[in-house]
């Protein structure tokens, strides 16, 4: 397991609210408590065909 | 909160499960219960796991109400997996007896033991299905036999019993054998002997006789008596009751069980004995079974309600057998208030109910010992695909005949008859197995219900009332408590909903019925809109005249236009069944009166020609153009579709669905494409298509696209996939949590985010990992990777905190794959024209206009339009031209000159469709005829001939090669046979099967045959002794090993050395030889060997010896 992993940002499925959990938070939006969360899509650089 | 969950009652039998559809939209998280109350002492919850849920289209919502559908979602989070259930076609109608002639009755079938005497050879039943209010059924069946008595046959637990009708119609109601006497030949009266419809049997006297004398009882009470005692074993539940109880406990449960009163049972048993013997005498024809007139609609919600009441039974009938078991057991601490004790007890009754009406709706199987009274056991339900919205609307306007005639030899259920007309579509049906029987109900087609126009519960009882109100005041003599002594033509019966209320006098039927018909269309008559008034009339050898209403709920009604009743054109849309359709006077705007005689105005009219086509088949431009295969093709390939699955994809989580980028609204469509708001859900894309006449006739259905075309976004799709990945051990009740979502020290950070999931947006190769999971038991973490050969982008990932709170172990993944055109893809135009892409040709290579430069953005082979004869697909290329150089769509409502007004008549029939829209294009400039002048881009020079060009609306169809291809050098081999696999997935062969080897045998081509068969597969070198002729006793002995320093080296394995191998039966290495097999052949001597077989192999190099 990593040892110090870093937080991933979420949206909320419910009310949209963005959520960072670190592992072993509980999965649940901190705004309505929603347990679905939408993971954000990453900051970095993709690179796709455009063929 | 409870009052949202479903609910309904098992002690008003009216299912109010239906009422119970319109939920609230589903709600995340594990779904609720349904509240059930027994005898509305008992609450029962019983914990369906599911949630029914409308889908969530608004059009569909609308559809919801009237076809009884019930749509599940199968897990909780927001994988959505649809069910439908097909609505079957069930062989009866209710509340009409149906007769039919059987060659002879089988002599396979069950006979009570105390009748058995008598020899079945009847040659005539006829068969009623009585529907409670529940709407189970029972079906009662009368067997006509030689020596004019009668049977009453009907089915307890699946087993037919057969009673004497004498005896069911004396333990009914007290009466003599005078009355049965009468009430049958009463009938039969001699003055209209010779007239039309009469019945001519003056047999009828003595065949109450035989009747009456086929049973040696007298009074009410010895047959009662009597039929309790045959019946006892039967039905289990009866004990300590008389037999007199059990007696009027069969006539109750059994025997025309819509009535609730004897008297009336009596009198429709006589009737039908009426009809019985009118037909065996020919006085009239047969119905057909198979006809629609005679059918009704078995909607789910019905199905639904009989299962959840006959389980529920089952289920309590087990509880009680295990309460009765434990006081037997320990007497002296038993306690019957203490409630936890009675629920252990009940909680080892195993799988709630709740749990086989979800694995009915998952597998579509009815798992009943009673069978129901249905037909059908399987095949219940079809998975809803949401491939487009015209697949997943078919879904819910088809109507499946059931699945055991699917096995039949027999085509005559498959036939389309013309009592289908404008309920079933004659177009939209699949080819192939299920051809004719899995049809779809055509546009405006709709099923009756326990609803009201306004969306109010009917109350059928008051409904009833007021008919025989009407009935009554109209003329008819009611019938209560006996049948009057008179029958047709003299007087017709009337029976409402299967129930004998009263005869009306021929000559006074019409005028009722036409009467009733004014009252059906009026608003607030209290006359339901929906009755269905099924007049027939006396005729000569025709159907047995009556007048036959229904208010039932689950038939088929059309509307139609009354212009018999009412003068005004507004208020005069009536609603008729398939029943009363057969004997009415509908005319269709066609020009032609359908061979109506003069005496017989029309009363009705169609309100248009399309309403007798499906939404599906309404969307073809110009269908009446085309050859009529053509069109079911269309209506195919349009349910296959790639387009817009639905509007909130990216919140969508379904298993696969495919998606078209660019897609448009066509230029030329039909009235019922704007009806059905179809530009919501759009399917194809306007083309240029140019047909490329003079060369290329040699490329089949082959067609060639426009390279820049589709590099600027032509017919550009994708594929979504969503995966669920729960890591929670689904055994393991005890909530430890064992695997989560976590990325290993191993796991590669540019691929794997921290919580162990991809990151989105990212693009994930093969072998590449796509997810990385943490075993907290043994501490160690694992990478799942990619599996296939594509690369997949990551669309979105959810987490889905709802079973383990603390770490993720429940994902859904969507991932993204391209499908851009390429070679061996699939289109097609809506005329059943398909084709595949051969060549993606070059942009400056292609053909250009003189007259705009254009260039066609695909090119067809004239020769797909002489034999198939799709003249609407010419007329869609030149009307969307002129449409799209005018801004305007075009309307292709087929069947338009059959509708158009009587004063515009004339011009029509003029002017033919290319009158119309010839000069649209020559006035910007086109050619007359739609051809244009090309030249070659490849020379630059005038071609020879004008080319016919112009837009037509293409849909990409899903099948695409790049799910398809399947390709292999060597690879994996099968562990037994070490024959190549086989499986596109695995990486497997294509098999080189006996046919391939016929052919390649029948060419003498020896030399490929052993390569395919033998060098190519499991080729194999065996050592054989010549002594013993034994193929498995071959043993190497010494040191044959290869050495890790040879291998190191890459050195060959060391030669095979003869001395080594010896045979372990002759202990020796004379006589070895290495023989080349194939390695089943090896294979199949161990096993042979395994069942004591030798097989002896006698070695030789003579050829023949």
């Amino acid at each position: 397991m990593d040892s110090q992993p870093e937080p991933v940002s979420y949206i909320c499925g419910d009310c949209g609210a963005e959520n960072t959990l670190k592992p072993g938070d509980v999965i649940q939006c901190r705004e309505c408590g929603y347990r679905i969360l939408y993971k954000k899509r990453t900051r970095r650089i993709v690179q796709y065909e455009a063929r | 909160m409870m009052d949202q969950f479903p609910s309904f009652h098992l002690e008003d039998k009216v299912s109010h499960w239906e009422g119970s559809i319109d939920m609230p939209p589903a709600q995340e998280g594990p779904a609720g219960p349904v509240q059930v109350t027994v005898g509305g002492n008992w609450d029962l919850i019983l914990n369906l796991k599911s949630e029914f849920e409308i889908s969530s289209c608004a059009w569909a919502l609308g559809f919801a109400r009237d076809l009884w559908r019930v749509v599940l979602p199968l897990e909780s989070s927001n994988i959505v997996s649809f069910f439908v259930f097909l609505q079957l076609l069930v062989k009866m109608l209710l509340s009409f007896p149906i007769f039919h002639c059987l060659g002879e009755i089988p002599a396979a079938r069950w006979l009570f033991s105390c009748w058995d005497s008598i020899f079945l050879a009847g040659f005539g039943l006829i068969a009623f299905r009585c529907v409670r209010e529940d709407q189970s059924s029972v079906v009662l069946t009368l067997y006509y036999l030689h020596n004019g008595s009668p049977r009453v046959g009907f089915r307890i637990a699946g087993r037919e019993y057969l009673l004497p009708v004498g005896l069911v119609l004396k333990a009914l109601i007290e009466t003599t054998d005078y009355e049965i006497s009468v009430s049958l030949s009463c009938c039969f009266i001699e003055k209209y002997r010779k007239d039309k419809g009469a019945v001519r049997a003056p047999l009828m006297r003595e065949r109450a006789r035989t009747i009456l004398d086929d049973i040696e009882f007298r009074t009410r009470n010895q047959c009662l008596e009597h039929i309790g005692k045959l019946f006892r074993p039967a039905l289990s539940k009866f004990d300590t009751e008389s037999d007199t109880f059990v007696g009027e406990a069969v006539l109750r449960d059994y025997i025309l069980v819509h009535l609730n009163n004897n008297h009336e049972k009596f009198n429709l048993l006589i009737f039908m004995l009426q009809k019985l013997f009118a037909l065996v005498d020919q006085n009239g024809a047969p119905d057909n079974v198979d006809a629609l007139q005679n059918m009704e609609v078995l909607l789910i919600g019905h199905i639904m309600t009989i299962y959840i009441k006959e389980k529920l039974e089952e289920w309590l009938l087990k509880g009680k057998r295990q309460i009765t078991d434990e006081m037997n057991k320990k007497a002296k601490d038993f306690e019957f208030r203490n409630l936890l004790l009675i629920n252990k007890i009940i909680s080892y009754n195993g799988r709630g109910v709740g749990r086989s009406i979800e694995s009915m709706i998952r597998s579509g199987r009815l798992a009943t010992l009673s069978g129901l009274n249905l037909l059908e056991r399987q095949g219940f339900t079809i998975h809803a695909e949401r491939l487009n919205y015209l697949r997943f609307i078919s879904h819910f306007r088809s109507v499946h005949r059931g699945s055991s005639f699917a096995k039949m030899r027999s085509t005559t259920v498959r036939k389309l008859l013309p009592e289908s007309w404008g309920f079933l579509c004659p177009v939209h049906t699949p080819d192939g197995t299920p051809c004719g029987l899995l049809n779809h109900m055509t546009s405006p087609c709709r099923v009756s219900s326990f609803y009201d126009i306004n969306g109010q519960l009917k109350d059928f009882l008051k409904i009833r009332m007021s008919i025989l109100a009407v009935l009554i005041a109209l003329g008819m003599t009611p019938l209560q408590p006996r049948l009057e002594h008179t029958g047709p033509p003299e007087v017709l019966h009337v029976l409402l909903d299967g129930c004998v209320v009263g005869f009306v006098a021929s000559a006074k039927v019409e005028k009722a019925v036409m009467h009733l018909r004014s009252l059906k269309v009026a608003s607030s008559s209290g006359i339901p809109d929906d009755l269905e008034v099924g007049f027939v009339p006396s005729s000569e050898g025709g159907a047995y005249p009556g007048l036959y209403l229904a208010t039932s709920p689950s038939r088929l009604i059309r509307p139609v236009r009354n212009i018999s009743c009412t003068p005004d054109r507004k208020a005069n849309i009536e609603f008729i069944g398939p029943f009363e359709q057969a004997f009415m006077e509908i005319s269709c705007p066609d020009g032609g009166n359908g061979g109506r005689r003069e005496f017989f105005p029309e009363t009705h009219e169609e309100i248009h020609p399309t309403g007798m086509l499906s939404i599906v088949a309404n969307l073809t431009p110009w269908s009446d153009h085309n050859q009529s295969p053509r069109n079911m093709y269309q209506c195919q390939m349009a349910k296959q579709t790639m387009g817009f699955s639905g509007q909130a994809l990216q919140f969508r989580a379904d298993v696969k669905t495919y998606h078209l980028q660019t897609p448009q609204s066509p230029i030329v469509r039909t009235a019922s494409y704007n009806k059905f708001c179809l530009d919501e859900f759009p399917v194809g894309t306007n083309a240029i298509v140019a047909v490329l006449a003079y060369s290329g006739y040699d490329m089949e259905d082959a067609m060639i696209l426009n390279k820049s075309a589709v590099e600027r976004g032509l017919f550009r799709g994708h594929i979504y996939q969503t995966e669920t990945i729960d890591l929670a051990n689904k055994k393991d009740t005890t909530e430890k949590v064992l695997k989560i979502f976590s990325r290993g020290l191993d796991a590669s950070k540019s691929i794997i985010d921290s919580d162990g999931l991809p990151f989105v947006g990212q693009t994930i190769h093969p072998n590449e990992p796509k997810y990385c999971t943490y075993n907290a038991l043994s501490s160690s973490s694992s990478t799942s990777k990619l599996k296939g050969s594509e690369s997949v982008t990551v669309d979105y990932v959810a987490i889905d905190g709802s079973s383990s709170k603390k770490y993720i172990q429940k994902v859904n993944i969507r991932s993204r794959r391209v499908r851009n055109p390429m070679i061996g893809d699939k289109f097609s135009s809506r005329h059943g024209q398909k084709g595949v892409c051969s060549q993606l040709w070059p942009d400056i290579d292609m053909p250009f206009s003189s007259v705009t430069g254009m260039r066609p953005d695909l090119i067809i082979n004239p020769h797909a339009f002489p034999s198939r004869m799709t003249i609407g697909m010419l007329l869609e290329s030149i009307a969307a031209k002129g449409g799209s150089l005018h801004g305007q769509f075009v309307d292709a409502t087929p069947f338009s000159s059959s509708t158009r007004e009587k004063g515009s008549e004339k011009s029509s029939e003029k002017r033919s469709m290319i009158d119309e829209i010839g000069p649209m294009l020559t006035s910007r400039g086109f050619n007359y005829h739609g051809v244009e002048v090309l030249y070659s881009g490849v020379l630059g020079t005038e071609m020879k001939c004008e080319i016919f060009m112009g837009p037509v609306y293409y849909q990409r169809l899903r099948h695409m090669v790049s799910d398809k291809f399947q390709v292999r050098s060597t690879g994996t081999v099968d562990q037994i046979t070490r024959q190549p696999i086989g499986g596109r997935k695995r990486g497997g062969g294509i098999r080189f099967g006996e046919m391939e080897r016929d052919s390649i045998l029948a060419h003498g081509a020896a030399y490929l045959l052993h390569d395919r068969l033998h060098s190519s597969s499991d080729y194999h070198i065996a050592d054989v002794c010549s002594n013993c002729g034994s193929l498995l006793t071959a043993t190497v002995v010494g040191p044959r090993k290869r050495m890790t320093k040879d291998i190191k080296r890459n050195l060959p394995p060391p030669p095979r050395l003869a001395n080594n191998i010896i045979c372990r039966s002759c202990k020796s290495s004379k006589g070895m030889e290495t023989v080349a097999m194939p390695y089943v052949f090896r294979y199949l001597a161990a096993e042979l060997a395994a069942m004591n077989v030798k097989l002896d192999l006698h070695l030789s190099n003579k050829i023949g010896t």
